[in-house]
């Protein structure tokens, strides 16, 4: 459902990926970790087709993005919901208004008993019942994630992209984020990829863990198998955040590892 | 070295604003305009602006018509300062003091808030929406300067006519009914048609310019800062550069 084969993409001389092949399972959710400046960033919006891969192919949904109109772009997108980082709400609307952008663009337009019914019911889902006529303004770090959140799943999106669900976000409200996208994943049963430099909350929400290092993506596995890889990369990443137990279970570090 | 670096960087830059424009001129024609917003722009840019642009305006007239009264009176050719407000401020200053007014509250608006809407994620969020935002931010603006600039611009001369005729004849005890003959020498109904076309035309540029630079926007306040500098100075310096062809063309044979 979505691949990337031979995925390569450069800034000028700054090659920001480099032969990069992918394949995230339907259904399932894949954590792409990383440093930051490792190019997660640029696999999502190469993804949802804001940027081209100087080479190779990504399809998501089986639209080729490198070969695809800007209308098979367009109806393609309406086909996916994407939580930005900082969520990338307008400021001059509610709400209500902001989660209901997607619908009022949509011809022909539900009507406005349909749209009012679906923001409520998107509101509800994200924990945010009755936030409809506040401002966007007014709104914390984590409501106006959320908000982002009923924005992106509004339309009943067959894919969700998530980029940097955490940032910005205080220990309380990121585990509060982290069992929303459990719900969401158990919920709506989609195809989510959820970008991320957090092990501990992508170990939460995937199924599949992603790594990249250097525009290359240096493991790939389900969690279980994931965390038992010796590549240096993803043990240095996982050693700083997490202690894994003999029976792979997985814990806080104690004081005694983080302190070394 | 460096000359010639500029000199790339300035045809880049021509080739960008080109394929800007052809963007959004291929959205114009292609899809419906959003009708509620560009009417709320068009009451953003009409309404909110005309206060200022007539205070402009009409010290812009005073102002004229002491400097004329001045320059013509040792010749004994002061009975003609009505000519010389029509010629000069009609045909050339009214429309292009709009402009210029435009370009420095409206420009520095639009090119400001597109820059943070670029920042912030929130064009890369209307695309992923499935929301083309060319049509969505540069259309409704553009509609709506060309709505309403011309109307802008023709009450921005009666506004300065006024002030004209007040300093004329209330300060420089001039003949009233002898400044409106002279003015309707300088300058007629077709000079105020010309007016309000040189103000759609200037209106575009603005527009235009004002939106690409947002969406150029580099990150960051200095970006921000940047970009609301290039839209004002490059949209007042195309809009003069032009009004001085479209004057060539309509009064210079």
């Amino acid at each position: 459902m979505i691949s990337l084969n031979n995925v390569s993409i450069s800034f000028g001389e700054l090659q920001v990926l480099s032969d990069v092949t992918a394949h995230f399972p339907t259904g399932e959710t894949t954590a792409i970790l990383g440093q930051s400046g490792a190019g997660k960033s640029v696999i999502l919006k190469l993804l949802v087709g804001l940027l081209k891969a100087d080479s190779g192919e990504v399809s998501v949904l089986g639209t080729d993005l490198g070969s695809a109109s800007e209308e098979e772009l367009y109806t393609l997108r309406r086909r996916l919901g994407m939580l930005f980082q900082n969520a990338a709400l307008f400021d001059s609307l509610t709400v209500a208004e902001n989660v209901a952008f997607p619908l009022e663009q949509q011809r022909p337009r539900p009507d406005s008993k349909e749209i009012a019914d679906r923001v409520a019911e998107a509101l509800q889902s994200v924990g945010l019942e009755g936030f409809q006529d506040r401002q966007v303004s007014d709104l914390s770090g984590g409501q106006r994630k959320r908000v982002g959140l009923a924005r992106a799943i509004i339309t009943r999106p067959e894919i969700l992209l998530f980029d940097e669900p955490n940032s910005g976000l205080d220990p309380i409200t990121s585990e509060a984020i982290d069992a929303l996208i459990c719900t969401m994943k158990r919920e709506l049963g989609i195809t989510f990829v959820v970008i991320t430099h957090d092990i501990v909350g992508a170990l939460k929400v995937a199924d599949h863990l992603c790594m990249l290092h250097d525009g290359r993506i240096v493991e790939h596995a389900p969690i279980q198998q994931f965390l038992q890889s010796e590549h240096p990369v993803v043990r240095g990443f996982l050693n700083r955040n997490v202690s894994i137990d003999a029976q792979g279970g997985i814990r806080p570090p104690t004081i005694e590892e983080i302190r070394g | 070295m460096r000359i010639l670096e500029a000199i790339i960087g300035a045809f880049s830059s021509i080739g960008r604003f080109g394929i800007f424009s052809f963007r959004f001129l291929k959205v114009m024609f292609r899809h419906r305009p959003p009708i509620r917003r560009t009417l709320n722009e068009a009451y953003r840019i009409g309404v909110l602006s005309l206060p200022v642009l007539l205070t402009i305006a009409a010290f812009v007239g005073t102002n004229l018509t002491m400097q004329g009264y001045h320059a013509f009176k040792p010749m004994g050719g002061e009975r003609m300062v009505g000519m010389f407000v029509g010629l000069a401020g009609v045909r050339e200053l009214a429309p292009i003091i709009a402009a210029a007014m435009i370009a420095a509250k409206v420009g520095t608006e639009m090119a400001s808030e597109i820059a943070v809407m670029r920042i912030r994620e929130e064009i890369d969020a209307l695309s992923v929406m499935a929301v083309n935002p060319y049509w969505y931010l540069v259309t409704p603006r553009i509609l709506a300067t060309i709505l309403v600039l011309p109307a802008l611009t023709i009450l921005s001369i009666y506004g300065m006519l006024v002030a004209s005729y007040m300093v004329a004849v209330y300060q420089l005890g001039l003949n009233g009914q002898e400044f409106i003959e002279f003015l309707q020498r300088g300058a007629t109904v077709t000079d105020l048609a010309y007016g309000a076309m040189k103000s759609i035309v200037f209106g575009i540029i603005i527009c235009l310019v004002s939106c690409y630079c947002g969406f150029n926007s580099k990150p960051g306040p200095r970006g921000v800062g940047s970009a609301t500098n290039s839209a004002v100075v490059t949209s007042a310096v195309v809009c003069v550069m032009v009004n001085y062809i479209i004057s060539e063309l309509v009064y210079g044979r």
